[in-house]
């Protein structure tokens, strides 16, 4: 797996060593945000942490090939973790931002559905490539049947490959993960918007109706940037592909459910620190 | 089911690498100080030169810490840089309004210190609670989370002529013959600073990606990062035009297509020395009417 011999990666297991210390870091973070700003910025960096679990817990049901299944040696799409996470994550947080003034409710499902809706719109597209370009039917390496739709996959699956093309149960994988991804980001999105809009006029001497371009310029690249590291680190804990919920590889989750935690908590910390000292 | 990365040995050592890049950029940063000084906007552009100083030195970062097979590809190394990055620069930015030190001297070796921790908190994350187990690891991410911190500080400071917070978030319209402060016309404000990320981003990643092979060699690859930076600069010299005076951004914009093409002359003379054969391909001959 490595070029220069480093250690083995991968693996089912969890360090409980560094389980606990990223608590530790969490609760570290938690407690300072707590003693600078109770309340609201407390409430909001929670709010941060939900929003990156469910990116990190979301990204493993995306059905991820890489370069193999371009080839049409594997299944799933074809290209990295990161990209496909970004394009469906920031698709909803678009999608989310744009209906931030319509609610709460309103902007989440906004955003749950424009993540949804790309990867839809992505795994079909895909499939019409594999089955009427490529020419490969749709067969599953890691199960022999179909969790969903029953379909047995052995006689399709071609010899020397892990299989090929994108299964329905990936295809449903990758709306789910597309919509938790969408709704992780534009949870992190909003609750940070809403820090800044309170505490932006008093650290600027401003008004708050000035300050809102500034507020939703911030908030956005802040949890794009947060969207961003939670979903390279779900991608280093898959390490390569995965074919979507039925792969023995999602029983991972776990893991970057604490790393994501940590790190959220972590950068959130210093989003939120930015305006409330 | 990972792809093998290959990458070249020897070369320039990576410490020699990293000392050049980190002083690089530290001291190119503070020479964007200068504006203050001297109360002008023409050394904008040494933002820029401390971005390709960044960028080379991530470059061979992400060369160090790709060979070891991450199984996602190059770019997650130049996403979740960029990513962690912006953070660390914009609390950065601020540092000079939040009490302890007054000084807006302290924001460049400040963005160094807080990116080197955050950088270090998420390798210890990846290496150790997500399991990946790579040697390098730590100090990987925390260059890299360096390196995108002053990718952005350094563009940001070139679009705006300031690295200070209040400079990066305060723009001016003239609202009939009045210059009032708008918080729209700013870098941050104005959305301008998502078009940085982006171009940090693409070109942290890029020169190692489309490098990497049996074949690859150090100085090429790292002068195509820093053509990728020029490429990058050249893009935010235009947007600055909407932030400095023009005389600047012009000198700007001269800076960076120099670089430009030098470094693209020079990648593509280092093609050429490392490539089989060349073939110069030439249009296709129309026939001529007898």
């Amino acid at each position: 797996m490595s070029a220069l011999g480093g250690g083995h990666a991968g693996g089912d297991g969890m360090n409980p060593v560094a389980a606990v210390v990223g608590l530790v870091l969490l609760i570290l973070a938690l407690g300072i945000i707590y003693v600078l700003s109770p309340g609201m910025a407390f409430m909001a960096l929670i709010g941060v942490i939900i929003g990156g679990v469910m990116i990190g817990f979301g990204v493993h049901f995306v059905p991820v090939g890489g370069a193999p299944a371009a080839m049409g040696q594997s299944p799933g799409i074809a290209t990295g973790v990161t990209m496909l996470a970004a394009g469906a994550g920031l698709a909803g947080l678009f999608g989310g931002a744009w209906a931030a003034e319509l609610g709460f409710g309103v902007a989440l499902a906004g955003g749950a559905i424009g993540g949804g809706l790309m990867m839809a719109i992505t795994c079909l597209m895909v499939n019409v490539v594999y089955v009427y370009a490529m020419g490969i039917p749709a067969a599953s390496g890691k199960v022999a049947k179909d969790p969903i739709t029953g379909d047995t996959f052995e006689a399709y699956k071609s010899k020397g490959t892990e299989g090929h093309g994108l299964p329905f149960i990936s295809y449903v994988g990758g709306v789910i993960g597309g919509m938790l991804g969408g709704l992780g980001g534009t949870l992190i999105y909003l609750e940070l918007l809403a820090v800044y809009e309170a505490f932006l006029p008093a650290a600027l001497n401003a008004q708050a109706e000035q300050i809102v371009p500034l507020a939703v310029g911030l908030a956005g690249i802040f949890a794009v940037g947060l969207f961003l590291i939670n979903a390279v680190l779900a991608a280093y804990n898959i390490t390569g592909t995965i074919e979507g919920p039925h792969d023995p590889k999602f029983k991972r989750f776990p893991r970057a459910v604490v790393g994501c935690a940590v790190a959220s908590a972590v950068c959130g910390l210093f989003a939120i620190i930015l305006v409330v000292i | 089911m990972s792809v093998q990365i290959t990458a070249s040995e020897g070369g320039m050592p990576h410490n020699k690498v990293m000392a050049i890049g980190l002083i690089g950029s530290i001291v190119c940063m503070y020479l964007t100080y200068l504006n203050t000084i001297t109360g002008t906007e023409i050394f904008s552009f040494f933002g820029g030169i401390a971005a390709v100083f960044a960028l080379w030195w991530g470059t061979d970062t992400i060369k160090h810490l790709c060979s070891y097979g991450l199984g996602t590809g190059v770019p997650s190394a130049g996403m979740i840089a960029l990513g962690s990055g912006v953070i660390a620069m914009i609390l950065a930015t601020k540092l000079s309004t939040m009490g302890l030190i007054s000084s807006v001297m302290i924001i460049p070796i400040g963005c160094v210190i807080i990116a080197a921790i955050i950088g270090a908190i998420l390798g210890y994350i990846a290496n150790n609670i997500v399991n990946m187990n790579i040697p390098v690891m730590i100090v990987s991410l925390a260059e890299l989370c360096i390196v995108g911190a002053i990718t952005i500080l350094g563009l940001s400071a070139m679009a705006a002529g300031s690295f200070v917070f209040a400079d990066l978030v305060t723009g001016s319209v003239t609202f009939f013959g009045v210059a009032i402060a708008d918080y729209q016309a700013s870098v941050i404000g104005g959305g301008v600073i998502a078009v940085i990320f982006m171009l940090g981003a693409i070109a942290v990643q890029h020169a190692f990606n489309a490098c990497l092979g049996p074949n690859e060699s150090q100085d090429r690859t790292l002068m195509l990062a820093a053509e990728c930076g020029f490429l990058s600069m050249i893009v935010v010299s235009i947007m600055s035009f909407a932030f400095i005076s023009a005389g600047s951004a012009i000198l700007a914009f001269i800076v960076s297509v120099l670089g430009w093409v030098y470094t693209y002359n020079q990648y593509l003379v280092m093609s050429k020395r490392d490539a089989y054969m060349w073939l110069d391909a030439k249009p296709i001959l129309e026939k001529k009417e007898a």
